[in-house]
């Protein structure tokens, strides 16, 4: 059964709005929650990385530190030693060490006296020559380290650790012990660091780096510049991050990290200053990638979560305003129509005739207002029962909006009483419509049996009143109608009248 | 018929698939290393040494390694045979040829690994066999070898700035003055050319004035020549440019075409290795130009020598021997030491 749908209402006028509105405000609060989560975390995470970068870079550091204070403790010592020894001949005293094997891990000793002669191996004193080694003897204070060089003796890469020496009886001079560098390297190794973990030895004032581990194994234990391998890859725009860190470097700090990207990739980096070997600092380089493959996983997975979450509550949302519409539509029918002929109810026929008139008010439009009664159905209830009445009004009303259907609004006023308000003033059309229903009104009957209901013919009176020409509102309207069914009642029923008397039957 | 047509179908699949396996060395499309060839006269009753170079073909600067080993068989009497890859890349090629000398019984082994890293298994392997082994222009990761004759190019990057210094005074360039240095180099993971941009740094950091700075930005020509030009030219942005250093012969050529081409006379120049874009630099009086060259004869000639000395029972006195560094400008250009270097360049 088609039910009127040009009916309005105030809840229906803005039922999808507020859900629409409600369902973008949920997206941007869902949206931005998601934003800040992701800040919070991305920001979390790189602070995380820093602590732990700075972590596994102290823990070098001190590896590194504690193996140097080892090796320029091991130097005064045996200085001291050799100082209370008293020796004058400094030439015997370097051949009779030289020989021995202490295992203390350095791979050569020798003396420096106070003229400045040096005594070493031939391929040593070459060294001296080309890598200014006395230079930085001269540095000691109580003890210096050289940059490392390659030594002649093994072909590794060594550096020398110079401290003061008294001899012969207050004479000064220097003892020099030469170890491996990889005996720095080795410590740079450790658990905490993933493979991708990059240890590099930095001079600050010459960039240059050697590094210790990293994910290339053939570049451990070679030079490079820091402004080639390490700077220079880096995003332009965290150049300037770099190069104040770089600064802190130069300023002697301790400590001090960055955070960077090369390419897509983001690095920490922290260096740490080196106690014993003026100038120099390790630093640590890692991928945030590799740092916080945990997190990263968690993060991955609550975004997740929080997708899946999001789609259902979309989806909940959509179907429980589906829902509650469909729900809210039974009822709005229910209130509306009247649940025997699905016609308009009084109430909701009341809203929707001033709604439209007041708008034809407005327009200068035209519409009929009819009352319709069908004629003794008391009789029919009584002669037939209430069930054929209920046939009666249902088949009655049906012919009502098969006539005037889609251009009026149709109403059971209450009994037997409908009011049918026609959206023109076109009399002669709607007497030609009256006339039609009047054919189909004798159809009706109010039950299958011929027998049954023998003679019966069901008739109705109508009165009719124009708008705006009889009355400027509704209750005008009804009144002018109501007055020309009078009319038609009083002669007899079984007809229809126009307000003002103007009947056509 | 459709079940013979269906293993007619799998066959041809499985020769189609088995027509696409290749050999690894010609899936890369690298050329394998020839066998060995005879370098020296091949004399009964000598001791056999093989060389293994880097490059066995188009490359100056090898061949110049295989002059020297040619003339220090000739002077310590020995036979030489020689082989090496035609890419530096290619260690699997010397893997082989390490094989290939041990089986073939030599006496020594004189070897350029392709690979510090890769290499030194084979080369402890050969050692261990009690083959004498002499590297020559690279070092390896390992300590089974006699003696290793290269460059040490901390040095020559050291002797580049020294070089550098001294000829930005000679341009009259006062210590107080703002300047800068342009740098290019030919790769950034090349151990040679980054030890020497390291022994740049190095001297440079303790010896420049504090005015007379390094440009950070560390040009990369990739090998290109073109390349180099475009970084030289790139680096003539800088205002107070005053100096050059290529670290390598193509970063060296792209500075020298640069400085010529646009008369640069203000402009210090030092690089490596003698190309004739340099010597016509070096030449001309109004420029002011150094470059830097490696005695790779020497790495030959006295590798031989101590494969030599090695198989005749003596131990070298160090394992590690810098073979140095010419420095070639006009002042030193018609030095005998140089006129020889170059004579071998």
């Amino acid at each position: 059964m088609k039910k009127d749908q040009n009916i309005g209402s105030p809840n229906e006028i803005t039922k999808s709005i507020p859900f629409l509105r409600m369902l973008v405000v949920y997206l941007v609060v869902c949206g931005a929650g998601v934003a800040i989560l992701l800040m919070s975390f991305d920001s979390l995470m790189r602070s995380h990385d820093k602590k732990l970068t700075g972590n596994i870079c102290s823990l070098v550091t001190e590896k590194m530190n504690n193996s140097i204070r080892y090796m320029t403790i091991s130097a005064e010592n045996m200085a001291e030693v050799l100082s209370a020894q008293g020796t004058d001949d400094l030439g015997e005293l370097y051949e009779n060490l030289a020989r021995s094997d202490d295992g203390s891990g350095y791979e050569s000793i020798g003396f420096i006296d106070e003229e400045g002669n040096v005594y070493a191996s031939p391929a040593e004193l070459a060294e001296f020559d080309k890598w200014g080694l006395s230079d930085i003897a001269k540095l000691a204070d109580p003890v210096s380290i050289s940059a490392p060089y390659r030594s002649g003796n093994t072909g590794h890469s060594v550096f020398t650790i110079f401290t003061n020496y008294t001899y012969a009886g207050g004479k000064k001079g220097y003892l020099f012990l030469t170890y491996p560098l990889k005996e720095i390297e080795e410590m740079a190794f450790t658990e905490s660091a993933t493979k991708d973990t990059e240890i590099w030895l930095m001079e600050a004032a010459s960039d240059n780096v050697i590094q210790c581990a990293g994910p290339d194994s053939t570049s451990i234990g070679g030079w490079n510049n820091a402004l080639l391998s390490i700077r220079k890859p880096i995003n332009a725009e965290f150049q300037d991050d770099y190069i104040e860190w770089k600064n802190k470097m130069n300023q002697n700090v301790v400590t001090a990290n960055v955070s960077y990207e090369i390419g897509k990739e983001t690095y920490t980096q922290v260096f740490s200053k080196i106690d014993f070997m003026h100038g120099w600092f390790v630093v640590v380089k890692i991928p945030s990638s590799s740092l916080s493959s945990a997190l990263q996983t968690f993060r991955s997975r609550v975004l997740i979560f929080l997708g899946v979450l999001f789609v259902a509550t979309v989806f909940i949302f959509i179907i429980s305003h589906k829902r509650e519409t469909a729900e809210k539509r039974v009822l709005e029918n229910l209130s509306i129509h009247d649940p025997l002929t699905s016609v308009m109810n009084r109430r909701a026929f009341d809203f929707t005739a001033k709604q439209y008139l007041g708008k034809n008010l407005k327009s200068k439009g035209e519409a009929s207002l009819l009352f319709i009664d069908i004629d003794f159905f008391k009789q029919v209830n009584d002669r037939f029962g209430h069930e054929a009445g209920d046939r009666i009004l249902t088949e009655f009303s049906a012919a009502l909006r098969e006539l005037f259907g889609e251009g009026s609004y149709i109403s059971r006023y209450g009994g037997d009483e409908f009011v049918v308000l026609v959206r023109n003033a076109d009399k002669d059309n709607i007497n030609r419509q009256l006339e039609l229903l009047q054919k189909h009104a004798e159809k009706i009957k109010p039950c299958d049996d011929p027998q049954e209901y023998g003679d019966f013919v069901l008739t109705f009176s109508c009165g009719a009143a124009v708008f705006p020409e009889d009355a400027g509102d509704l209750k005008g309207l009804e009144a002018g109608a109501d007055s020309a069914l009078y009319t038609v009642k009083k002669n007899g029923r079984n007809g229809f009248e126009w307000c003002a008397g103007n009947s056509a039957d | 018929m459709k079940r013979v047509a269906a293993i007619l179908l799998c066959f041809v699949l499985c020769l189609s698939l088995c027509g696409c396996e290749k050999k690894p060395d010609e899936e890369q499309g690298v050329k394998p290393a020839p066998d060995f060839m005879p370098l020296t006269e091949i004399v009964p009753g000598r001791k056999n040494v093989y060389l293994i170079v880097k490059i066995i073909e188009g490359s100056s600067y090898w061949q110049v390694i295989v002059d020297g080993a040619k003339d220090g068989g000739d002077d310590f009497d020995c036979n030489v045979y020689y082989s090496g890859s035609y890419l530096e890349t290619d260690w699997e090629s010397h893997e082989r040829l390490l094989d290939e000398a041990a089986r073939a019984g030599a006496d020594a082994v004189l070897i350029a690994p392709n690979d510090s890293v890769n290499l030194s298994g084979k080369i402890e392997e050969v050692y261990a066999k009690g083959i004498p082994v002499v590297l020559i222009d690279t070092i390896a990761n390992t300590d089974s070898y006699d003696i290793c004759y290269m460059t040490d190019n901390l040095m020559a990057g050291r002797k580049a700035a020294e070089e550098m210094l001294s000829l930005l005074k000679k341009n009259g360039t006062s210590e107080s003055e703002n300047i800068q240095i342009g740098i290019q180099v030919g790769a950034t993971s090349s151990m040679t050319i980054i030890e020497r941009l390291a022994g740049f740094f190095q001297y440079w950091s303790q010896f420049a004035p504090a005015a007379w700075e390094v440009i950070p930005d560390i040009k990369c020509n990739e090998g290109s020549v073109d390349k180099a030009v475009i970084c030289a030219e790139e680096l003539l942005k800088y205002p107070n440019l005053k100096g050059f250093f290529g670290t390598n012969n193509g970063s060296t050529v792209g500075f020298a075409r640069v400085v010529k081409e646009r008369e640069l006379k203000d402009i210090a120049l030092v690089g490596f290795d003698y190309s004739d874009d340099i010597a016509e630099l070096i030449a001309d009086e109004e420029y002011t130009v150094s470059t830097v060259l490696q005695k790779q004869y020497d790495m030959g000639y006295m590798g031989v020598a101590s494969a030599v000395a090695v198989i005749g029972g003596e131990k070298p006195e160090v394992k590690f021997s810098d073979t140095g560094v010419i420095v070639v400008n006009k002042d030193t250009i018609d030095q005998e030491e140089v006129k020889n270097a170059l004579l071998h360049n």
